[in-house]
């Protein structure tokens, strides 16, 4: 962190605000390869690199998402799934493996359709009970689990190419700063 | 040596999980029927209008039939996107209807009742009416 400790300082900002350029220019670039996406590499990098100001960029992000795109129900969605992941990194965030890390992306990839149909158990709920919620869930998840695998391999094979290289670059940019 | 083990105990959690989601999607997938079936494809478009599609088809899922549709000559035409859940329909008949764009999409009916699947993954039951309806976002 720059300037007095616990202070946000422009370059601060200016630093978080690049972090989620990133995000959505990457996201945009990717947008033609269903579930190939580099949201979950950079915000596990980043919590890694930048530490606290994470709890910025991951607010940031999801607000620009919502502003972009309408905050409709997935958008719901994005207010836990990704704080989830973060919060994940951050408990393990010693560990400097790339298989470790290709192996929490590839989770939380498998796992993201499972996290998404938390909203649809409570439409369901909403209208015919726990029964109906949990039907409801069950549904839309099973008919994803296909696209969940191509998450999972997706997240997996780009932080295991992507890390140690982009490691470099990070540890640079903190040298480089300070 | 730490590391090592939390390696081993992810990737057989990753493993496990596969193995468990990959059972779940095989017993649980939506069923289809092959063999001849007699559907009813309609679209109601932003004005209200309904036109109805009647098709015998061998087709699994609805996007199959939906072609057939598109090929046989019966004027129905459709495009749309790849997305995170399978095919993101955005033209029916010519009529756009873009989340992003239009705030407006296309739901998908089943018999009256609304989908629980996209048009790739919706199976085709003979009888069934699986209708388009443009509707804009509340």
């Amino acid at each position: 962190m720059t300037g007095t400790k616990h202070r946000f300082s422009i370059l601060d900002i200016a630093q978080a605000g690049i972090m989620v350029a990133v995000i959505e220019v990457s996201k945009m670039a990717l947008s033609g390869m269903p579930n190939i996406e580099l949201t979950s590499f950079w915000l596990i990098m980043f919590t890694l690199f930048f530490g606290w100001k994470i709890v910025v960029v991951v607010p940031a992000f999801i607000l620009v998402e919502g502003a972009f795109y309408g905050m409709h129900l997935w958008w719901i969605m994005y207010l836990y799934a990704w704080p989830l992941l973060v919060l994940i990194v951050w408990l393990f965030r010693k560990n400097t493996s790339a298989i470790f890390w290709a192996i929490v992306s590839g989770t939380f990839g498998l796992m993201f359709g499972a996290l998404c149909s938390i909203p649809y158990f409570v439409i369901g709920l909403s209208s015919g009970g726990v029964a109906a919620g949990l039907r409801s869930a069950f549904v839309w998840w099973t008919a994803g689990i296909p696209w969940d695998f191509i998450h999972c391999a997706g997240n997996f094979v780009i932080m295991l190419v992507l890390y140690r290289p982009i490691s470099e670059a990070m540890k640079w940019i903190s040298r480089e700063r300070g | 040596m730490k590391n090592n083990k939390k390696i081993i105990i992810g990737a057989v959690i990753l493993v496990a999980l596969i193995a468990v989601f990959a059972c779940v999607y095989k017993f649980n997938k939506p069923a289809t029927k092959a063999g001849s079936k007699d559907v009813v494809i309609a679209v109601t478009g932003s004005d209200g209008q309904t036109t109805s599609y009647n098709l015998s088809t061998d087709a699994e899922y609805l996007i199959q039939a939906m072609d057939e549709l598109v090929e046989n000559g019966s004027g129905f035409t459709y495009s749309g996107t790849d997305g995170e859940y399978g095919m993101m329909v955005e033209y029916i008949n010519d009529e756009k209807a873009i989340y992003a764009e239009d705030n407006a999409y296309w739901a998908l009916y089943v018999n009256g009742e609304y989908g629980q699947y996209g048009a790739d993954q919706q199976p085709v039951t003979s009888g069934d009416e699986y209708t388009w309806t443009y509707e804009k976002a509340q």
